[in-house]
């Protein structure tokens, strides 16, 4: 393009990129049709129905607390729920729902021994089965690998868990949070539900300048070269400035045992008195790591394949970030196929 | 122009990560949290004061009545799966005992939701 095509496009470049970003709250996420299948607190445990289901274990889906689950069903044409339903799977989704101050009690074991119990319990009711698949993102698959820990053999088949912080000792995170300095007990003192925009914020500093400026460049850039990214972005930008509190309690447990002990890989790890012990994991397991997650780094996963006990352990390490993984543009054709083709092969009646 | 531009930012990509990586940085972030959370609470503590004096129900009121509706939510989500567990034995039993389903046996099926 020559320099004057360039500035004679600049003006309607200009506006159509400030009319992407003010827009972005008014995007459409999560368009798929779902049902309630069962509410506590402000916990909803959603079902999206296959019209063609093949497969007889269904997957229950986990995400982080930091964030909210329509990641899983970002945008029509690229929604993971509607390619697994697509793909004959019965897909039911635990949304944690948008945490108060008087949540501020809801601790690590109250969402693993509670919430997520509950709703394995209520998918297989609804499903009508004996056992399910558990595919955790995040936390969420942290939760997913504690509660497969607390009940290895019944209700769980198979666990999946894509990118999940298992020893975060040597994160970036473990330099912020996990030293003396950082006071978690005093955070979670003065802000009973931690605010999300907090997280999101120090989330961003981890790439401040790719987050807070080669964002919008690059969005700017395509812009003026002629293309139309605004579906694309808009789905992407909203759901990242999406970011429900952290109740205080479970912001204290997740900082303190996780960064500053890391307990979890140790084996010290205790709920409600009893201990996490990631050797009684015995399901069939994927476990998969993006190599460009600054957020659980590799690193940071890789050690629970040596220390779970299942027959069956599927490793891929893939070459993307935190959220890339799932939601970025390749993910459909590179991920979602493989992981299809691993649940199929372990959902049979 | 713009390949020196983008060879600049990711220059400033790579110093700012390596900035933020520093563990005096980590101290620095620690302490703006802590700051910002003492703020927080004395903005929100001082409002409520003036809603309370004002008699008016302040943030505190409406959590302490959340708290309790969540108390009272806990033991009916208690109460519903000791329901349900006994219709699910219930109905196990009679299909032992080769009895016909009955409404009771098929209301134990419907999810939570539907019902």
């Amino acid at each position: 393009m020559s320099t004057i095509e360039t500035l004679a496009r600049l003006p309607r470049a200009t506006l159509e990129f400030a009319n992407v970003i003010l827009t972005t709250p008014d995007a459409q996420i999560g368009p798929s049709p779902r049902e309630v299948v069962w509410t506590h607190r402000n916990t909803t445990l959603y079902r999206y129905r296959s019209s063609d289901r093949k497969h007889a274990v269904p997957v229950l889906l986990v995400f982080a607390l930091i964030n909210r689950p329509e990641i899983f069903d970002l945008r029509q044409d690229n929604s993971f729920v509607q390619f697994l339903v697509a793909e004959g799977f019965d897909v039911f989704l635990v949304d944690w729902g948008v945490p108060d101050d008087e949540d501020s009690e809801m601790g690590l074991a109250e969402y693993v021994c509670d919430e997520l119990h509950w709703a394995v319990r209520e998918t297989l009711r609804a499903a009508g089965e004996e056992e399910l698949t558990l595919l955790g993102w995040c936390i969420g698959g942290t939760l997913c690998a504690m509660y497969c820990a607390l009940h290895p053999v019944g209700e769980v088949r198979n666990a999946v868990l894509l990118t999940t912080p298992i020893d975060p000792s040597e994160s970036l995170y473990a330099r912020w949070v996990g030293h003396d300095d950082f006071d978690v007990d005093l955070i979670a003192e003065r802000w009973p539900a931690v605010p999300g925009v907090g997280i999101d914020f120090a989330n961003k500093l981890m790439k401040p300048v790719s987050n807070y400026l080669t964002t919008y460049r690059r969005l700017f850039q395509s812009i003026l070269d002629g293309a139309d990214p605004r579906v694309s972005y808009q789905a992407m930008a909203k759901w990242v400035a999406d970011n429900p509190p952290f109740p205080a309690r479970a912001y204290r447990e997740w900082i303190t045992w996780m960064y500053k002990e890391n307990r979890l890989v140790a084996g010290r790890l205790c709920l409600r008195d009893e201990r996490i012990d990631l050797s009684r994991i015995e399901q069939n397991l994927l476990v998969v790591t993006a190599r460009a997650d600054h957020i659980a780094p590799p690193g940071g996963t890789v050690g629970l394949l040596d220390l779970v006990s299942s027959a069956d352990v599927t490793y891929w390490d893939r070459p993307s970030g935190h959220i890339g993984l799932m939601a970025g543009s390749q993910a459909k054709h590179e991920i979602w196929p493989d992981l299809a083709e691993w649940l199929r092969e372990r959902s049979g009646p | 122009m713009r390949a020196l531009y983008e060879q600049f930012e990711s220059q400033a990509a790579d110093a700012f990560e390596e900035l933020v990586s520093r563990p005096s940085f980590g101290v620095l972030l620690a302490r703006s949290a802590e700051n910002v959370a003492a703020l927080s609470r004395i903005g929100s503590d001082v409002a409520d004061l003036m809603l309370r004096n004002l008699r008016v129900a302040g943030r505190a009121d409406v959590t302490r009545l959340a708290r309790q509706l969540h108390r009272t939510e806990d033991k009916l989500e208690r109460l519903l799966q000791e329901v349900e567990g006994l219709r699910d034995e219930l109905a196990r039993e009679r299909s032992v005992n080769g009895s016909q389903p009955s409404e009771a046996d098929a209301a134990a099926k419907l999810t939570r939701g539907a019902s």
